[in-house]
Formats: C-alpha cells, structure tokens, sequence
C-alpha cells in the first residue's frame, strides 16, 4: 500500500472510531455531563491553588500570577486534547489486557498501537477543550507584551507538549501487558504528571534537570509557556523538538518489546 | 440479641475486608507502604519548591516547616478519608447484578460496605502511619503526637460520611448507567473542599470560614491543622458537629434514593 | 395459610427506550427519548404447598428469572401480589429472608478472594447461626457432595463445578424452608450434574423444603420435580404435576417405516396432517390408539419392510410444546 492510501485508511478509520464514540457517549447523558463537570473540577483545584498562594506571594519562581496563569492554560490545553484523543483508551488498558481484550485487537489488520492509544474518543471533553482555550485565551490577553507571533508559536509548542505526554502516559500504561496488574505503576505515573503540573521553574536547579532530562514531564506544559512567557530559549527548544519524536519513536519500540512478553490473559 | 447478631455480622463483614485486601500481599503493600511514600516525597519537594522560588520565609504567617508538615499529614489523612474502591465495588455491583446475592440476604447493603470500607481503612491505617511518623522523626518536624488518636477518630468518622455519599452515588447506578462517573466528580470536589491541596485558612474571607464550616473540611483540614498546631481543639468540635450535620443530610437522601430504586429495581443480570 | 407460595395476577413490565439507527438520532436522542414498556410477566396465578418441588420450564426470556426473582424479594411486581412464607417478598423483611434462599447458576454468591470455609463462617454471622453447628454442617454437606477437599481453597481457584457445589452448600447452611434454584447445574459437565442432582434429591427427601426449579437439563426437572410448570412470554401455559404431563406426552409417538415400494395415495391422521404420497421412507407423529389402525391402512397395499416405534421422551415433549407456544405469537 502507497503511504498515501495507508494515511487514507488511517484517517477514515479514526473518523469511524469518532462517530462511534459519539455515539456511545451521547447514550449516556449523565456521564456525558459529569465528564465535563469532573474536567471542570480539576482546572478549579489547579487554579484555586494559585490564585490561593498569589495571595501570600508575588513571584513563584520568577513568575508572576499572570504568567502562571498562562502555564495553567497551556497545561489544560494539552490536559484537554489528552482528555479527548487517549484518556479513555490508556485508562482502560490494563482492564483490555485481563479481560483479553487485546487479543481482539492483535487480530485485526491495523497496527495494534494505534488501535489501542485511538480507539475510543472521549467526546464530552471537546467541551472542557473549549473552555481551556478560553481561559488560555484570557491569560494571554492579560500579558503586556504579547503579540500574535508568539501564537504561531503555540501551534508547535502544544503538540510538541502533547507528545512527550502521550510518550509517557502509553509507556507507563503498556506496562499492563507484561505484568496484567499495573495499578500501582498507574499511580506512580499520576505522582510523577503531579510534578509536571507545576511549572518548572519552582524547582531547584537540580530537580529541574532531572524533569527536563531523566523524566522529562517539564516538557509538557512547563517549557511550552516559557518559549511564551519568556524570550525563547534556543537551546531548550531544540532539545524539546528533538527529543518529542524520538520520544514517539520510543513508544513504538516499547511497545514491540511488551507484545514479545505477552501471554494472552484470557486462558 | 438483635443488636449483638448486627455487630457480630458487621466484624464479620469487616475482617472479610482485612482477609481480602492482605490476600494480594504485594498489592496491599504499595497501597499502605509505597504510595504514601511516594505521595510524600512529591508533597514535600512541592512545597519545598514554593517557598524557594517564592523567596519568602512565611506565607501565610507560618513557615516552611509547617507546610512540610501540612503536606505529610494532609497527605495522610486525605489517603484515608477518601474511598474510591469500595466506591467502585458498589456501582459494579449494582451494574453487573452481582448485587442480588446480597439483597437476599438478612442485611443491608449499606452497613455491608460500611464495614468493609472501616476495615479496609483500619488496616491501611494501621500500616501506613509509619510513613509520617518515621518522616517526621528523620526531618525533626513540629506537630503534636497526643492529638494524633483524636484527629484519627474524626476521620473515621468522617468516613461515615464518605460512605454515605458513596451509597448515594451507588443508588444513583440504578438510574444511570456509568454512575462511577460520579465518583471521579465528586471525589475531586472533596478533594477541593477538604483542604488537601493547601491549608484552609490561606483563602481569602468569606470562603475560609464557608469551608471550614463544611463538614468535608473534617477529612483533612481539621484533623491535619489540629495535629500541626495550625488550630485549636474548638475547630475539632465544631467538626465533628459538621460531620453529624452531614451524615443526617447525606443518610436522609442516600435512604430516598436507594428505596424509589428498590421500587422501580429489574434485577439486571441473570 | 395452607400455600408456602401464592400469587395472584402477577405481573412485571420493564421501561426501555430505543434508539433508532444513525449518529443524527444519537444526537435527537440526548435530548429527548421514545420509552416503550415491555412486560416480562402477566397474570401469574400459584399455589404452591409446602413441600413441592416445582420445575419451571421456558425458553430463554420467557420470564423464569423475573418470577424467581419477584418471589424472592429481590424486584417488585408491578402487577398483582406475591405472597411467600405469609409476607411480601419485597419487604425484604430480614425474618423472612433467612428463611428462604436463592440459587443463581451464573452467579458467585460467595465471595471471591477467601476460601469457602470463611464464606460459609461469614454466612453464619449473616444469618445468626451457631458457629460450630454451622461448621459441622458445612462438612456433613461437602461430604456429600464430594467435595470437602477443597473447602479451605479460595474460591477462585476452584472449578466451576466445585464452585457450584460450593454455592449450594452456602444456599443451603441456613436450612432455608423456601428454596430457589436458577440453573444449579448449568455449564457442568455430566458428572458434576449428577452429583448435584442426586445431592438435592436426597436433600429433599430428608429435609422437605419448598423448592422452585429451573433448568435448561430436563433430567434435572424430570429427576427432582413434582410439579410442572411451563412458561412462555411471560405467562404459565402449562401447570400440573410431571406425571400428568409425562402421560400426555407418552400418547404421541414417532413412528419410522420404510415401504416396498412408493405409497400410492395419501392416509390422512386424526391430528389433521396426512402422510403424503409418492415416498418409501417416512418418519411420522401419530397418537397411540392410531398406531394399530394406521399399521393395517399402510399392509392394505403394500409390504412393510421396515417398523420402529420412537418413544418421545420428556425434553422432547417439552421442547415441542415450548416451540408450538412460541410459534403462535
């Protein structure tokens, strides 16, 4: 098959995947809500933290309310797109392996990475996807000195940040495949998203290679709000853009490495 | 004799919760050992990291080590009074039918899980206070041991209302499908109102009293500022008393909706 | 009162709501919704003494669970009254619920990540027996169903059949006076459904509880039950003790023959069928007095070379009435 043709397949394959979890959600109206609601709780907890703590202090690192501000709106942007594109298929994933839902999956003539990572859609969280934009939107009107240049920037910045969180979350959720009970591994990783949540620069020098180097969760939200906040730093963005597709490229390895380990669940 | 069949059940429903959760010894060990440890850590390093990059030696009038020491109790306390997996266990019970087995039985459902969810609790409890006493003597942080029972007991208490809530929402599944959906919500509002993400009093007038009157705060605000010397024994009273307050409203409601739905009930499953 | 269980016009209707095709009416449908009401059971009139086993028969949907399940308290009717054991069911007062049981094939009742020994010790708690007596019964019962091996197990490492006999030991420990078995012995292989079958005759013979029985095996039916009750769409076509139905059953027959030579005119039956002409081999439904007068019409003309007489027996009977029922809806 032609590139071409198999980026076609891809696509209307995804667009069916779509329709059905539209479908799916729309049957049931509360939960449709609730997502939205429990989303909705979330940003407030992140907000009401800073806004609470901008009370006693002027600067958090070297940032201002404002600037954190903006770091909570690219950090719900990127939630938001998680929440939408791969919340539902990762949280499911260990449940899909006991149950031997996999095996399903292996059959079929598509790759299994992207079957498992895109399968359901969570369609209630276009609408916490609209309100992240909107607060995004207000935090940035409220800079002195923005400017729509550093909008373009956006468009690269947020799906760089995407990808190094859905390098992280599909690598800690494969991890179901080799031990079936991952739980406790989910929870590691949740401690570790809860680092990435604040912005980077409150943490000591130290701590703050780590997270950009060994676990690079600063990556995800923290340095797209400072090529924003700040005067882009080159070295930091290339080093983000290098490493967000080889991130990628990590995944599918990893994911090779855990289907050599897997004994179908279901005998 | 009716009273002594209904604790003798209720241990018994209780020790089933032990016996099931040390059954998967490893699991049982992250959940009461590891995750608090972990959870810490992270705690610790994000305050730590507040006070530094704000350059400031007081927020709030207190310092730096009495927000470590917030953060580990908090962070303990918010483990135990918040309950997902029983939770879970109640709608999937209610979803999947599983729930008729336990109907036809001389009991209730909700003093079932009850006594399940305390076990659990007092197990976990048990094991995992280790982490914040052994933290507290290697960092050689303030706060006060003798009012460790009682906060304890208000959080215990305070379960009685998380539970409550959870068999609201567990009612809720014979009406909805997918009522966990509920519990991710509702357990991220009270994580909200109860005062795990930062002490309570740093809010600004009219919220610090508003949620402080709330009996959510009793989960980990109160029992965590009392033991850290942030507030004095009045504020306990004043939760336990919130608590009650809750416990007749969530019963009241909880009692409401599981009996229309007892009514209206079509035994899903085979 | 003389009847364990009575009934009188009862009745059960389910809400639902449909959906038709397309993502459009996923979306119309998020806003509003078309219910319709479909009823599972109507107008079931019972009498059951104290003492009977009674095997209910139906095909699948036909409303057998929903009456177990109404008569054990478990949902309520929507029409008519249940009376069990002199009280309502559904008030699920605890009295009355520790003196009956339900049995669910497909269930787990006991819990899961214990052995069946501490199920059966919290089972005791449950229902306020004496610890030891419960103990003691416990091994008198898995004794004879063969399977005191295992009681120290955890469940989930059992076999289905060993996790049944399991669960009837935990149906049975309170002595329940009323007793309603759904499926106790499907999915087991034949040994396993003989040994439960044997068990709950024997039980039956010696404790005398009330007993209400479904079961997809006829055996089971035919071995332990004593009344016969047959359900379809919802309402009880058939209802009157096993003997009587066997009976009616023993008066149809299958006949098998084979001819010299092609039959030359049709023979008309008294069930208004005709056996056909034009064939050597037929294979027949007649009733029993017709056998000799049909034998004489079919020597008339030609030489019989081959006869054989097949005894319905009673799944097939019964299976034959389920599927006339179904077909005149």
């Amino acid at each position: 098959m032609s590139q071409q043709s198999t980026l076609k397949k891809y696509a209307s394959l995804y667009y069916a995947f779509f329709r059905a979890s539209l479908q799916a959600d729309l049957e049931y109206r509360a939960n449709f809500t609730l997502r939205i609601v429990t989303d909705v709780f979330w940003y407030a907890a992140q907000i009401f933290t800073f806004e609470v703590l901008y009370r006693h202090t002027k600067f958090i690192g070297h940032w201002n309310l404002d600037q954190t501000r903006v770091f909570l709106g690219i950090l719900f942007v990127v939630d938001a797109i998680y929440m939408i594109l791969l919340h539902d298929n990762l949280e499911r994933f260990s449940d899909k392996v006991r149950k031997g839902d996999l095996d399903l999956l292996l059959v079929k003539p598509v790759r299994s990475q992207f079957m498992i990572s895109f399968q359901r859609v969570g369609t209630a969280n276009f609408a916490n996807l609209i309100m992240a934009v909107a607060w995004l939107w207000w935090s940035l009107s409220r800079l002195p000195d923005f400017n729509l240049i550093k909008l373009l920037w956006l468009l690269i910045v947020i799906p760089n940040g995407f990808m190094f969180l859905y390098a992280f979350r599909f690598c800690f959720a494969c991890t179901a495949v080799i031990f079936t009970r991952s739980e406790n591994l989910q929870f590691i990783w949740y401690n570790i998203y809860k680092l990435g949540t604040r912005p980077d620069s409150i943490y000591a020098p130290w701590m703050k290679y780590i997270l950009m180097t060994v676990v690079p969760v600063a990556l995800i939200a923290s340095v797209p709000a400072r090529v924003i906040i700040d005067e882009p730093s080159w070295p930091l963005m290339i080093w983000s853009f290098l490493l967000g597709p080889t991130m990628i490229y990590g995944t599918t390895l990893f994911w090779k490495f855990c289907l050599k380990h897997y004994s179908s669940a279901s005998s | 004799m009716l009273y002594a069949n209904f604790w003798r059940r209720n241990l018994g429903f209780a020790k089933l919760a032990i016996a099931s959760n040390i059954e998967y010894r490893l699991n049982f060990l992250v959940d009461a050992l590891v995750q608090p440890c972990l959870s810490s850590v992270v705690e610790v390093v994000l305050w730590i990291s507040i006070f530094a990059g704000a350059g400031m030696t007081l927020i709030g009038g207190f310092p730096v080590e009495s927000y470590i020491s917030y953060a580990l109790w908090a962070t303990f306390m918010g483990r135990i009074s918040s309950s997902w997996m029983y939770e879970f266990r109640m709608i999937e019970e209610i979803d999947s039918g599983s729930i008729n087995s336990l109907i036809v039985r001389p009991m209730s459902f909700y003093e079932y899980y009850l006594s399940q969810l305390m076990g659990y609790k007092f197990i976990t409890t048990a094991v995992s206070l280790v982490v914040p006493l052994v933290l507290f003597q290697i960092f050689n942080l303030p706060f006060h041991l003798d009012r460790l029972p009682i906060c304890l007991i208000l959080v215990f208490y305070y379960l009685i209302l998380v539970h409550s809530l959870s068999f609201i929402v567990a009612s809720l599944a014979f009406y909805l499908n997918r009522a966990h959906s509920f519990t991710a919500a509702k357990n991220l509002g009270l994580w909200l109102l109860s005062g795990e993400l930062f002490p309570l009093d740093l809010l600004p007038e009219p919220f610090k009293t508003l949620f402080s009157y709330l009996p959510f705060s009793s989960g980990v605000y109160v029992p965590t500022a009392y033991i850290t010397g942030r507030i004095g024994q009045e504020a306990v009273i004043q939760g336990f008393i919130s608590v009650t307050g809750g416990l007749i409203v969530a019963n009241l409601i909880g009692w409401a909706l599981w009996k229309q739905a007892m009514k209206n009930y079509s035994g899903t499953g085979a | 009162m003389n009847y364990v269980i009575e009934t009188k016009d009862l009745g059960r209707s389910y809400e639902t709501y449909k959906k038709p095709e397309g993502l459009m009416n996923s979306i119309k449908g998020f806003w509003n919704r078309q219910t319709i009401r479909k009823s599972a059971l109507k107008g079931v009139n019972l009498q059951i003494r104290p003492g009977q086993i009674v095997g209910l028969v139906g095909a699948n949907g036909a409303g057998k669970t929903t009456l177990l399940k109404i008569l054990s308290g478990l949902i309520m009717p929507t029409e008519g009254s249940a009376h069990v054991l002199g009280t309502v069911p559904s008030e699920r007062d605890y009295h009355f619920l520790s003196r009956i049981s339900i049995l669910l094939g497909q269930k787990n009742q006991l819990w899961w990540d214990i052995s069946p020994i501490d199920s059966y010790a919290l089972l005791a708690k449950i229902y306020n027996l004496d610890p030891d007596k419960a103990r003691a019964r416990v091994y008198e019962l898995a004794k004879k169903l063969q399977c005191d091996h295992v009681l120290e197990t955890q469940l989930r490492r059992l076999s289905l059949g060993e996790r049944m006999k399991m669960e009837i030991i935990g149906a049975l420990l309170h002595e329940p006076e009323v007793m309603f078995l759904d499926e106790p012995t499907i999915g087991l292989d034949i040994v396993a459904q003989s040994t439960i079958r044997e068990f709950l005759a024997d039980y039956v013979k010696n404790k005398g509880p009330t007993i209400i029985l479904t079961s997809h095996y006829m055996d089971d039916i035919a071995k332990l039950a004593d009344q016969l009750l047959l359900i379809s769409h919802g309402e009880i076509v058939y209802n009157g003790t096993v003997n009587a139905f066997s009976q009616k059953a023993s008066q149809v027959q299958t006949l098998q023959f084979r001819l010299d030579k092609n039959l030359e005119k049709a023979i008309p039956l008294k069930s208004g069928q005709q056996i056909e002409a034009g064939h050597r081999e037929y294979q027949v439904q007649v009733v029993n007095e017709e056998v000799p007068w049909l034998i004489a019409e079919l020597t008339k003309e030609s030489q019989l070379q081959d006869l054989k007489l097949i005894e319905a027996d009673f799944e097939d009977v019964i299976r034959q009435f389920l599927e006339k029922e179904s077909r005149v809806r």
